[in-house]
């Protein structure tokens, strides 16, 4: 029988994965049969075996594997985060689900809104019928549609003008719905420089809170820009405003350049 | 007084990995692109450095960057460092990969794996930032004898075992222990006097 001290000459070729199956197997039992000190020593050599991660190279993986990567998160969160925000049936009046496109010739982008999410649904629909097993997720799709359709039209959405600054003098429109989140609407966008973005920022109301990094987007080439964020960082009555940059692609944890457009939320 | 949001709070910083990871939860697609384009080179380097290879490279980082998406809940940020729990996710799909060349094997890939638990930070952890962390670290490494250091990269980035270093090194096995066990604890104390 060992003692605590034999065993921990083996702790860190353990946290390493280097022990043989024999030596393995007696810490292991030690461990098992509970003993503080030496778990604790465990927990350290495997922070300390973490750190030889720095000894590799750093390299620069291909932009394809992020376009993968990007192009599955966002069709992962559309299937699965939407439904959990979606509130229940009841929680949506019945008329907003009836002619949301008609409704929509009030918008002031209802031209380009609707014929968007026409497009949308219609392609929605063609998916459907191609790909049956994929129903659902088409049938989630097109529920995204209408969600921003309803935001822009319920009226119990909050309209929030979201001014530009100098350079950028045209306003965008942000609706901001208690339940189904907030969209950004605008129109004669002037397009950022290659490789930038437009991103939005919430700037919580909380004393010293940092702003909080949302979505991006680049408007298309006539310059409309819609945006959709289903789950704001912080409620309608916890955010001061919001705000728009131009930053690089990918986004920025904080913003970077000057505010392009922003806007009090209360 | 809108602008001073901005500005009053001190210095441009990032939101923390925890941050990000709480909003990941919550499916936040940039929230998971900031993590992404923050620890990509470190992931990738570390498994390229593994397995030698970029196509397989980039197969397993982006494994390791879905399962994060998929289940990040099972890290619980509140316990431990993110780097290190990512770096360990990596490694360990890494070396399966290395390991598992059979068919059968390969199979058993494709099915969700474990992700490996929290790795908590000692007491002496220093709050580096992450490029001074990898510079000291690597300068640690390399004040190491060449044994100690060879020994412990081959069980760290080749997954050998004590008695696998030693046959590979033709060293005695006492020997290979005493090397990896002094390096380890060397590279404990020189972080512990970082400041
Ligand atoms: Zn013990």
């Amino acid at each position: 029988m060992k003692n605590c001290d034999q065993f921990r000459e083996l702790i860190e070729a353990y946290a390493l994965g280097a022990l043989d199956p024999e030596d393995r197997a007696a810490l292991e039992a030690h461990l098992a049969a509970g003993c503080p000190d030496c778990a604790k020593a465990v927990e350290e050599a495997r922070w300390l075996v973490c750190q030889l991660a720095y000894t590799a190279p750093e390299a620069t993986p291909s932009d394809m594997l992020k376009g993968r990567l990007m192009q599955t998160v966002r069709a992962e969160a559309q299937s699965e985060r939407k439904p959990r925000m979606l509130p229940t049936k009841n929680a949506i009046p019945s008329w907003l689900w009836v002619g949301v496109a008609a409704l929509l010739v009030f918008s002031v982008y209802s031209a380009w809104t609707t014929r968007r999410l026409q497009n949308e649904i219609r392609e929605a629909n063609e998916r459907a019928a191609t790909l049956g097993i994929e129903h659902g997720r088409v049938l989630e799709q097109l529920a995204d549609a209408k969600r921003e359709a309803m935001i822009m039209m319920d009226p119990t959405s909050r309209k929030i003008a979201l001014w530009g600054e100098h350079a950028h003098p045209e306003t965008l429109e942000a609706k901001w719905h208690s339940q189904l989140g907030v969209c950004i609407v605008g129109d004669k966008v002037p397009m950022p420089s290659a490789n930038h973005v437009l991103q939005v920022w919430f700037i919580p109301k909380k004393e010293g809170a940092k702003p909080m990094p949302s979505a991006m987007v680049r408007p298309d080439a006539n310059g409309k820009l819609m945006l959709y964020v289903s789950a704001p960082p912080e409620s309608m009555d916890d955010t001061k405003a919001i705000a728009i940059t131009e930053e690089p692609a990918g986004g920025s944890g904080w913003p970077t350049m000057p505010i392009l457009w922003s806007g009090k939320v209360t | 007084m809108f602008l001073a949001a901005f500005t009053s709070s001190g210095p441009r910083e990032v939101p923390l990995d925890a941050t990000l990871l709480s909003r990941l939860m919550q499916k936040d697609v940039s929230a998971f692109e900031q993590l992404y384009d923050r620890h990509s080179r470190l992931v990738y380097g570390l498994v390229l450095r593994i397995l030698q290879q970029a196509s397989t490279s980039e197969e397993v980082v982006q494994d390791v960057f879905l399962q994060l998406w998929r289940n990040a809940d099972q890290y619980d940020s509140s316990r431990g460092p993110f780097v290190p729990w990512l770096c360990t996710m990596a490694r360990n799909r890494a070396l399966d990969h290395l390991r598992l060349k059979s068919e059968r094997q390969r199979r058993r890939e494709d099915q969700p794996e474990e992700l490996p638990s929290v790795v908590v930070a000692p007491d002496y952890e220093k709050a580096l930032d992450e490029k001074r962390r990898a510079e000291r670290v690597r300068a640690l490494m390399a004040s190491l004898t060449p044994q100690q250091k060879k020994a412990i990269e081959l069980a760290y980035f080749e997954g050998l075992s004590h008695s696998e270093i030693a046959a590979t090194l033709k060293e005695p096995l006492g020997t290979v222990k005493s090397w990896i066990r002094n390096g380890l604890l060397r590279l404990k104390e020189g972080l512990q006097a970082t400041t």
